[in-house]
């Protein structure tokens, strides 16, 4: 069975596209790279490649086209003048003609070129030789590019087509535009048919489906049709003709009897008759719409006539020796009331299908399927009635069952306690255990940083007690033993602690001196002013010191005080003395003995001495100030001088270089 | 939900603390706190490491064998719940614990016995040996509480057959 259906087409590209598609495709899929220092042979190859692979893929393309493409003369006769009748078969062969010859003119093409190829001698000749078989091709191509374009228009026009399948049950509507066609399509089937109140607003074919008798039946819409010379009609009349022209249908021609639709039953009469000759050998029903303005008995005694000539004619359809009721031939129906419409329906089908199975008990073939058909029925053995038989057990434990009330289950009681979300079932109430009651406790699991089951002992009590005496036994042998030992060396006394504390403070003390003596510069004998912050060691001190430790220190104190002489003023006032006595003139050596042993008189850092060069002491405290805070920083940063500019080693040479072997990574 | 003990140092490790490694050997080993972890993963052996249950266990510096350790062990059966054995068990652990307690205390109170006496010994001869360092005045009324020590005649005549 051909399947009608031109929606798998396809697609047929535009000639640049199709040209890019192809030159795109051999640059991807064959090799790219050839040097000239190739053998000749191998560049020959390369390039015959190319040049074979476009062809080929210029051939499979064009194919794809020409084969998709339905040939008018193998289609079904409906298909091909329906094609004819959109598109014009002149012009569809031509299209597809062209295609072919540019398929083989390519391939002519790529055989000429390929010829040359073997006789390219350079990598450069080759080339040329390929860019101009490309060349060429493409050229080829540009030349169809029109026919192409149209294709793809036919294509998508196909494609939009509705699947009529020709040799099934069909019902075919036709009649004046206007007269409800669409509407009782749209009554009948599921399809959604555009219906508006002017002339050919159905302007192709449209299908739908209808149900009779578990059967599928076809239902095609055609736009109207108006009575004129076949020469005169247009494509959308035309397409109407060729559907009832080819396809085997029960045909409805639709009467509007009220003449709403702007013709007359007349104009409508002649029409039938002009087209009969399509009818032959097909049921015809005659159908009268639009009863809900024009109720058929209303008709004019002319108008009846004419209806009652049609109806003749379509009697005459119905093929000899077929039983000639005339129910199925006239009908009146109103799409808009749904009246009639069902009947309408029901007839086309019921007619339809008498004739087909006439033609199917006709046909040759008949006999091999009624061989094959057998209708078996038992033969009733004796006049018993035997009904069904339920055993009298099984119905009472039915009884049973029905009267027991149903186990509860976990749904239910969720049920009755709130639902879900609000119920939480329990584990805990399956627990096998000793006690009931037990089954909800709470299991102690950690206690005092033991685990719980880790005791859990069925003689744990028993074990408990004779611990119990265990540790009564052990207290009571302590006891004793605490009474019985002696130790040689008793625990110090409180006073005897103390003592000993101060002991050991003092050798501390002792030792802590020691220490600083040592850590002093060179053990000096004179301790610094910087280390006597609290006058520790003076004369006083070490006297106290020395009469604490019972010695007389009236000898040591004496030496130490001859030694060091104060700067009192006493002394020169003395001296003064001595002047006023110079005056007399005697002790004159003394006195200059006197000056010259005298201390070297100190005084504050500010005053002026001659020879230093600063003009006052406010000039001289400026400089010291001076000279201080610069020095300030650099001590800060423990320099030694301003000649310190030590710049150490950074990056030590003998420990960035050279491999690495044992020893650390800071010293090696 | 159980207590576990930490490998390395084996305190307890309470739910939701420390961390837990699983060899690909499928043994498991948790560490109640970072520090144990780290130790571990430095490959330490916790015999070795001062601070940790096993070191102190293995210098006997505590109790190692005890009857109250035998009360508590892992049972890998399980036991249908009994309010009434539970109970008992409940009320037993505070007095077991109490009593190991007890124990341990005594076993350290043993264990520093000879140091004890040997910083005593020390401590009476340095008081004997170092008195006079310190002046007069502090020492006078200590001196008088020390008994006086009788020397034997004996004694002294060794001593001056000796000189």
């Amino acid at each position: 069975m051909v399947q009608y259906n031109f929606k798998k087409i396809t697609v047929v590209p535009p000639g640049k596209d199709f040209i890019d598609i192809i030159l795109s495709r051999t640059q991807r899929q064959t090799p790219t790279v050839v040097h000239k220092g190739y053998a000749i042979k191998r560049i020959r190859q390369f390039y015959m490649r190319k040049v074979r692979y476009t062809q080929q893929n210029f051939y499979e393309k064009l194919s794809t086209i020409i084969d998709g493409f339905p040939r008018l003369d193998d289609i079904h006769p409906f298909y091909g003048d329906l094609l004819h009748v959109l598109y014009n078969k002149d012009h569809y062969k031509l299209a597809l003609g062209q295609i072919n010859t540019a398929r083989n003119i390519i391939a002519k093409i790529s055989m000429d070129y390929l010829r040359l190829l073997k006789y390219g001698d350079t990598l450069y000749r080759c080339k040329c030789l390929k860019v101009a078989a490309l060349g060429r091709m493409c050229t080829v191509l540009k030349r169809i590019t029109p026919s192409l374009a149209y294709l793809e228009q036919i294509r998508q026009h196909m494609a939009r087509l509705p699947s009529i399948d020709p040799n099934t049950r069909t019902i075919l509507i036709c009649g004046y535009p206007n007269v409800g066609k669409s509407s009782f399509m749209n009554k009948v089937t599921r399809a959604d048919v555009d219906v508006q109140p002017y002339a050919f607003t159905t302007k192709s074919l449209f299908v739908g489906h209808a149900d009779y008798k578990y059967l599928r039946y076809q239902v095609i819409d055609t736009p109207g049709i108006l009575d004129r010379p076949f020469e005169d009609r247009n494509i959308v009349e035309m397409c109407s003709i060729t559907a009832l022209a080819h396809l085997r249908a029960a045909v409805l021609f639709f009467l509007d009897i009220s003449g709403s639709c702007g013709y007359t039953i007349a104009q409508q009469a002649a029409l039938f008759h002009s087209i009969k000759s399509l009818f032959m050998n097909k049921p015809v029903v005659i159908v009268c719409n639009k009863t809900d303005l024009q109720p058929l008995d209303g008709l004019s005694e002319e108008d009846m006539k004419l209806v009652m000539e049609m109806k003749a004619e379509a009697m005459k359809t119905i093929p000899q020796g077929g039983d000639p009721n005339e129910e199925g031939v006239l009908l009146t129906m109103s799409a808009l009331t749904d009246e009639g419409v069902m009947a309408v329906k029901n007839a086309a089908c019921e007619r339809l299908l008498e004739q087909r199975v006439d033609i199917k008990m006709k046909s040759k073939k008949i006999n091999e399927c009624l061989n094959r058909f057998h209708v078996a029925l038992p033969k009733a053995r004796d006049n018993r009635e035997r009904p069904t038989c339920i055993p009298q057990a099984v119905l009472e434990a039915e009884a049973v069952a029905a009267a027991k009330e149903k186990e509860k289950l976990e749904r239910d009681l969720e049920n009755e306690n709130g639902g879900a979300g609000v119920y939480s079932a329990s584990i805990k109430k399956h627990y096998i255990l000793a006690n009931d009651e037990w089954k909800e406790d709470i299991l102690p699991e950690i206690l005092d940083g033991h685990n719980v089951a880790d005791f859990l002992d069925p003689d744990i009590l028993e074990r408990c007690e004779e611990l119990e005496r265990e540790e009564g036994l052990r207290l009571e042998e302590e006891a004793a033993q605490d009474a019985f030992t002696i130790d040689g060396h008793d625990e110090l006394t409180e006073e005897q602690h103390e003592i000993l504390g101060k002991i050991r403070k003092k050798k501390a003390m002792l030792i802590q001196e020691h220490r600083m003596k040592k850590s002093t510069a060179e053990s000096r004998p004179i301790v610094p002013r910087k280390h006597d912050k609290d006058r520790k060691f003076t004369t006083k001190r070490m006297g106290r010191q020395l009469s604490s430790m019972g010695v007389d220190p009236t000898a040591a104190v004496n030496r130490l005080l001859s030694q060091s002489r104060g700067r009192k003023r006493e002394r020169s006032l003395s001296r003064a003395d001595g002047d006023d006595m110079e005056v007399d003139g005697q002790h004159s050596d003394k006195k200059l003995r006197t000056r010259s042993w005298s201390r070297f008189q100190s005084r504050p850092m500010e005053v002026v001495v001659p020879g230093e060069g600063l003009r006052d002491s406010a000039q001289k405290k400026k400089a010291i100030k001076k000279s201080r805070d610069s020095v300030k920083k650099r001590n800060k940063q423990a320099r030694r001088g301003e000649a310190d500019r030590v710049i150490p080693t950074l990056r030590p040479k003998h420990l960035f270089s050279g491999k690495r072997g044992i020893g650390k990574t800071s010293r090696r | 939900m159980r207590l576990e003990k930490c490998w390395f140092c084996s305190s307890t490790v309470y739910p939701g603390h420390g961390i837990q490694f699983v060899r690909n050997d499928a043994k498991v080993f948790r560490f109640c706190r970072s520090k144990c972890h780290k130790n571990f993963k430095m490959k330490r052996n916790p015999r070795k490491v001062k601070w940790t249950k096993a070191y102190r266990r293995l210098r006997g510096k505590d109790m190692t064998q005890d009857t109250t350790f035998e009360f508590e062990r892992k049972r890998n059966r399980p036991e249908r719940y009994d309010r009434i054995l539970t109970e008992q068990t409940l009320k037993a652990i505070p007095l077991i614990t109490k009593i190991r307690h007890e124990r341990q205390k005594k076993h350290i109170t043993e264990r520093q016995k000879g140091g004890k006496s040997m910083s005593r010994k020390k401590d009476a001869k340095e008081l004997e040996q170092d008195l006079q360092m310190l002046p007069k005045k502090d020492t006078v009324a200590y001196e008088a509480t020390k008994q006086k020590v009788i020397v034997s005649q004996l004694k002294t005549e060794e001593n001056l057959m000796e000189e």
